[in-house]
């Protein structure tokens, strides 16, 4: 939290300073640089496609955690990303967990039963999909942006299945596949808000549901100039278990008969326990 | 107050699993069955991946089992011997039953073949059970001083090979015939993540004539084997055993049990036994409506499997 004070205030003398010296900012020697000690740090692992930051970046961004904790009061969790960038400009945050393959399957009436049918498995499917834009997505979108953002749809669109299929099944399971990491809040339909202040200085609250798939998702800030990309910046954000759950869930994954008879001295005790307990009252 | 299932991989009240806990507790302690049958699709009806569900159930199940198991025996009311012999086929059955419950996972068909199991088991027992009462019920009005039956009746199945004494049950019958009960006992255990009593308890009674005072002392000596076989067994290759949900309805049956033994202490068996078929009646209808029902959403997604 002190951080994210600390950026805001450096911010706020930038501007300042701006607003002194007019538009333009010439290498200015308080910009607080990404990677000098501002949490975020240096990019392992960012995809190629991210254009290697400039030494007076146009877009400065940063988290307000750095990485998504799930502990055993984990119920969801609300990241902020913020920034500044040189106007004009509009901000496009794109937010992708990791691919992994998924399989969809789909039920069908059998004998008056429902039971699944048919199954598909798509390649690399994104965890975690969500948008957040300073202004319509489709309008941004529909100068020409396009090519490196990508909505949902595009972004799905680009899954490649697993196996041959005709096209139609094919977009029909497609967007099953929407429709049920919709319903889980993985896949959030609406557009987020990203608010702009003093025109350049921008703030994005990023939501995650509960049922948060672990890995490590990329947060990607975009600044469009008339439809261009004119500088994108990525953060990577790590989503995992810690203390308590990812200990047992370590255990379990690692060595599952250990686990197991783990389980069951436990259940011996608090069975004898609770039996115990029963009986003197 | 929310708590984060870490093998369920999903955060869920914790009011809510105590609460079902104390609902399986009470029934455990109103009609000694261990109430899994209840619990499970339960489980799956507030969210939790049957998968999940059953075999955290199986976890719960040992310590159900462990606690009247222990009274039971300082009573005298185990007859070892033929829980051993349940045991053999309970221990082979537990283990198939593993093994197929991960096939249909592979296979996508699990969450059907649970729900099917339930519902057929359930309403046939369920069923049973509801006539069994009536009829007693209506014997008794017309006839209150009326001797009871016979102990046991001798049907084909005593002509089998491989005869036992069972001196604790009075009984001497073919081993296949127990091994045979503990095997289907053991499957269902696997797969449905219940203890099996509410199956096992009726098998002993009316199929192999077991006097009724050692009946949920043995029954629940092999149901207590049996959960922790399935445990060891789908935490190993499934890894689908969550102890902090186990844990959780444990607590719960902790509570509610007492109140349950308390409740039916006051209520005559036959209401007891008719209200207990009602509710697994319900139960089977409601998993019934489930599967007749055009699901809201007709896709749904397998296990992910993450990229190298």
């Amino acid at each position: 939290m002190s951080r994210l004070i600390m950026v805001l205030a450096a911010c706020c003398g930038l501007t300042a300073t701006a607003f002194a010296q007019g538009p333009r900012i010439e290498a200015p020697a308080p910009a607080p640089l990404p990677g000098t000690g501002l949490g975020g740090s240096s990019v392992p692992g960012s995809p190629p496609s991210v254009p290697a930051e400039s030494e007076t970046p146009e877009l400065i961004v940063d988290l307000s955690r750095a990485r998504v904790s799930i502990t055993s009061a984990f119920h969801g969790a609300s990241i902020l990303m913020f920034g500044m960038f040189d106007p004009p400009g509009e901000i496009v945050v794109v937010v992708a967990g990791p691919p992994a393959r998924e399989t969809v399957m789909r039920k069908e009436r059998f004998l008056g039963l429902w039971l699944n049918t048919g199954r598909q498995s798509f390649l690399d499917v994104p965890a975690y999909y969500a948008i957040a834009a300073s202004q319509p997505l489709q309008r941004l979108l529909a100068r020409g942006a396009g090519g490196e953002i990508l909505s949902l749809e595009d972004r799905l669109s680009t899954v490649k299945p697993d196996g041959s299929r005709d096209p139609a099944e094919l977009a029909k399971f497609r967007a099953g596949l929407v429709d049920v990491k919709r319903l889980e809040g993985l896949y959030p339909a609406a557009v987020g808000q990203v608010t702009v202040q003093a025109s350049r200085l921008f703030r994005v609250d990023l939501p995650f549901p509960s049922r948060l798939p672990e890995g490590v998702y990329d947060v990607r800030a975009y600044l469009l100039r008339d439809g261009n990309i004119v500088a994108a910046v990525s953060r990577p954000l790590p989503v995992g278990k810690v203390g308590f759950s990812a200990q047992l869930a370590g255990w379990a994954s690692r060595d599952g008969a250990l686990y197991g008879l783990g389980a069951i001295v436990m259940a011996l005790f608090a069975g004898w326990l609770g039996g115990a307990i029963v009986r003197r009252l | 107050m929310e708590i984060y299932l870490p093998i369920a991989e999903l955060s869920m009240n914790v009011f809510v699993l105590l609460g079902l806990g104390a609902a399986a507790g009470l029934l455990a302690g109103m009609f000694g069955v261990g109430g899994g049958f209840l619990a499970t699709p339960l489980l799956i009806f507030v969210g939790i991946p049957p998968a999940v569900a059953v075999a955290s159930q199986a976890n719960q199940v040992i310590a159900n089992s462990v606690s009247s198991f222990q009274v039971q025996w300082r009573r005298g009311n185990v007859d070892l011997r033929m829980g051993l012999v349940l045991l053999v086929g309970g221990m082979i059955g537990s283990t198939a039953g593993v093994a197929l419950f991960t096939y249909l996972k592979n296979i996508g068909q699990i969450d059907f073949v649970i729900a099917v199991l339930y519902v057929v088991m359930l309403s046939t027992i369920g069923l049973l059970m509801l006539i069994e009462s009536l009829r007693t019920y209506i014997k008794r009005r017309r006839n209150p001083g009326a001797p009871r039956g016979k102990l046991h009746t001798h049907y084909l199945v005593h002509r089998l090979p491989l005869k036992l004494r069972f001196y604790k049950s009075k009984l001497y019958i073919s081993a296949l015939l127990p091994v045979g009960v503990g095997f289907v006992i053991g499957v269902l255990s696997a797969i449905l993540g219940v203890g099996g009593g509410f199956v096992l308890v009726p098998a002993m009674i009316y199929l192999l004539g077991m006097p009724t005072t050692v009946v949920i002392g043995t029954s629940n000596f092999q149901i207590l084997f049996v959960a922790a076989n399935v445990t060891f067994l789908q935490a190993a290759t499934n890894g689908t055993v969550d102890v902090v949900l186990a844990l959780l309805l444990i607590l719960g049956g902790v509570v509610g049990a007492p109140i349950g033994s308390r409740l039916a202490a006051k209520l005559p068996g036959v209401v007891l036994r008719g209200l207990m078929s009602v509710l697994i009646l319900a139960v089977a209808g409601q998993l019934l409506v489930e599967l007749l029902r055009t699901p809201s959403l007709p896709f749904s997604l397998g296990p992910r499997e993450a990229l190298k």
